[in-house]
């Protein structure tokens, strides 16, 4: 009895913070998608089901879903390629190695405002160095990276990628310093050659981090609200316009709350999906041998 | 066992949790406070979204201070584009913003639709301003809102660059279309432009003499006009007339980007407006700025020749305890000698008749407002929903991208007709 109470104790404020700052807005957001509000006037219309409705039809919110699959395609294989590829170059234990993986994180230090305006300037067509290193090389190509609607989403996955890859590459060198080093040797007495190693030992065994690296690097990558709205707004017309964009301009520009809370409630459920799917997958191609 | 009791009873937990909390929170925004009669200390909170401004304001809250030692004022300066969300919730509650600024269309026609706004009918700073200047912070005859800033939304030129090559300041399309052919051929970007901001800025006065009439935007949204007519279709091929003489990338160019290259002098135009030239300044103390209007008709045929927005509107919000303090404080801001330290402190012009401007830049803007007797009011400001209004900015831009004008008009009418099915 007295332990029951002990562990309710230990778990009452972690649970109010989780009540405050989830539970409630949650299932107010869920509340509010039925309605129509601007935010600030006292007449709240029941709309039921039309939000949804709407939104189903809302050529900008479905615009705002396939950029954002696009935009978290190309950062999760990209960031997970390079981030695993520089782990395995920094895993070892030596001061040289430490110094690198401190500079390769140092970008997860910096505010994602300030690395929004540094590269909003990088990429500037007349004066980025970018550019000015590109037309040193080839003059008459010219991109404009954050201005051409073809180019622009890939543009912030860059900065995306650049921001957040130190982050995985610090999970991917926790995994790595756990993989028993007798594997290795059996491998190689077997003849593994490197790739062969990587294949059947080091990917297998990497399964616990690797599902850490993609659901991180997932959700971040749907939540890249602060790189769209520094550098691109949703522009060129909708191109970067991705969900959580979409929530805040339909909330917060075009006083439209529950518009807005109903896009957020389909933003939260495709999230879990997709977390949900990664799970199995990565779990399904792991290998345990303890 | 044990555990499954103790899961029972974290669940059970997490419910009463959940209520309390909800009573908690719904119960935060009835607080009442005092009504701060005379002699009773009062402090205000002053809301507004221009960081760059605060020190010249506690200059200028120091003396209100002075002058009513009962009364404190708080300023908090919210960047314009958190600026919003920010208010929301103070005005909703009553608590933490008694004046705020807002915004002239969607923005102020939300607020008042709502009732934030206190009447300020009856402040003695009104006889200061010109009354054409604050009738966008009107409703039903009432004055809910009081301009501070007026700010013309006409392209910036340098000076020196246009005396170098011998270029007058265009007065019809062709010779405004000529200047930017002698620059171009001299390398010199004639129009700097920005892709997020230039749309919203330079449409205004591309569009005002080939708009029918100055409701035109209300009309579109009550269908008896549409943005594929040709008065917005001409607009938007205006654009595309302009687009060779843009610099490289404009869709990627920033408005600081922009600025830091007209400051440069590799820019003849900057596509912005007077607001930007205090900062431009900044950036090169010795540039010669002015500002032009591209005139897309010929003069006899035009009955506009220039545009205006007055912004930075003061309100009072309506749920504020200190409503007779507020109304103190904005009246102190509305007289000549303090909207005059306000003005040449931050290099922005104000709408309080009788201040002496004493920068070249705030000169400039007061000699274009004597030049130009047919100033209109900046047209996207009169659009009611802001969805229609990021339509319009989606428009030119994919026009600026090498889009077809009429396509662009076409896209651009799909969403006023979704806007108007939807019943707004």
């Amino acid at each position: 009895m007295r332990t029951r109470k002990t562990v309710l104790l230990f778990v009452i404020p972690a649970l109010l913070l989780y009540t405050a700052f989830f539970l409630v807005p949650t299932l107010a957001a869920l509340a509010l998608s039925f309605f129509r509000w601007n935010g600030i006037s006292d007449n709240v219309t029941f709309l039921g089901l039309k939000n949804y409705i709407n939104l189903a039809k809302d050529p900008i919110f479905h615009s705002a879903i396939s950029n954002n699959v696009k935009f978290t395609v190309i950062v999760l294989i990209v960031q997970t390629t390079v981030s695993l590829f520089l782990a395995t170059q920094v895993v070892k234990k030596s001061r040289f190695n430490s110094v690198m993986r401190v500079i390769f994180f140092l970008p997860m230090v910096l505010s994602s405002i300030a690395i929004a305006f540094i590269w909003t300037f990088l990429y500037d067509p007349n004066m980025g160095v970018i550019n000015s290193v590109i037309h040193w090389i080839s003059p008459n190509f010219n991109p404009t990276w954050l201005g051409d609607p073809q180019l622009a989403i890939f543009s912030l996955a860059l900065v995306q990628i650049w921001t957040h890859s130190g982050q995985i590459l610090i999970i991917f060198v926790a995994g790595l310093q756990t993989i028993p080093g007798d594997l290795y040797e059996v491998a190689q007495i077997e003849g593994a050659n490197r790739l062969q190693t990587f294949r059947y030992v080091t990917w297998p065994m990497l399964a616990p981090v690797t599902i850490i690296a993609v659901v991180l690097t997932t959700i971040q990558s749907f939540k890249a609200f602060d790189l769209v709205f520094v550098m691109t707004d949703g522009g060129p017309f909708y191109s970067t316009e991705i969900l959580s964009s979409f929530i805040y301009h339909q909330a917060f520009q075009d006083y439209k709350f529950g518009y807005a809370a109903a896009a957020a409630v389909i933003f939260m459920m495709l999230i879990a999906l997709i977390t949900f799917i990664q799970f199995k997958i990565v779990r399904r191609n792991g290998t345990d041998y303890a | 066992m044990f555990y499954s009791k103790l899961k029972r009873k974290i669940l059970t937990l997490t419910v009463v949790i959940m209520v309390i909390t909800a009573l908690i929170l719904s119960g935060c925004g009835n607080q009442t406070s005092s009504t701060g009669n005379s002699g009773e200390q009062v402090t205000l909170n002053f809301v507004h979204w221009r960081p760059e401004d605060v020190s010249t304001f506690n200059k200028i809250i120091a003396e209100f201070e002075k002058k009513y030692p009962n009364i404190k004022v708080q300023q908090t300066a919210i960047p314009s584009a958190n600026y919003y969300g920010s208010l929301q919730s103070m005005v909703l509650s009553g608590q933490g913003a008694d004046v705020f600024t807002s915004f002239p269309g969607s923005q102020f026609i939300t607020l008042s639709g709502a009732n934030a706004y206190a009447d300020l009918g009856d402040l003695t700073g009104l006889k200061n301003i010109d009354p054409n200047l604050i009738k966008m912070g009107q409703k039903n005859g009432k004055q809910y809102a009081i301009a501070y800033q007026l700010v013309f939304n006409d392209p910036v030129y340098n000076k020196d660059i246009f005396k170098k090559y011998n270029i007058s300041v265009p007065q019809d399309w062709n010779s405004f279309i000529s200047a930017c052919e002698t620059l171009k051929k001299n390398n010199v970007t004639p129009i700097l432009f920005t892709g997020n901001v230039s749309p919203r800025q330079l449409v205004n006065s591309l569009m005002m003499n080939y708009a029918p009439n100055e409701d035109i935007f209300d009309q579109v949204m009550q269908g008896k006009a549409k943005v594929t007519d040709p008065w917005f279709v001409q607009t938007l091929q205006r654009f595309k007339d302009l687009v060779p003489y843009m610099e490289p990338g404009a869709l990627g160019v920033s408005q600081d980007g922009a600025s830091a290259l007209f400051a440069q002098g590799k820019g003849a135009m900057l596509a912005l407006g007077s607001y930007q030239m205090a900062a431009v300044k900044k950036q090169n103390p010795n540039i010669n700025q002015g500002l032009l209007v591209p005139m897309t008709v010929p003069a006899s045929q035009a009955k506009w020749d220039g545009i205006f927005t007055s912004t930075f509107m003061l309100g009072i919000n309506a749920k504020s305890s200190h409503i007779d303090a507020a109304k103190k404080f904005v009246d102190f801001l509305l007289q000549p000698d303090v909207a005059q330290e306000y003005a040449n402190a931050t290099g922005q012009m104000v709408t309080v008749n009788n201040v002496k401007y004493n920068s070249p830049e705030l000169t400039e803007a007061q000699n274009f407002q004597k030049e130009h007797k047919n100033l209109r009011f900046q047209p996207v400001f009169t659009i009611a929903l802001q969805e229609v209004n990021d339509g319009v900015n989606a428009a030119i831009q994919k026009v600026i991208g090498g889009g077809d004008p009429v396509q662009a008009a076409q896209d651009l009418q799909a969403v006023v007709d979704k806007v108007r099915a939807s019943g707004k």
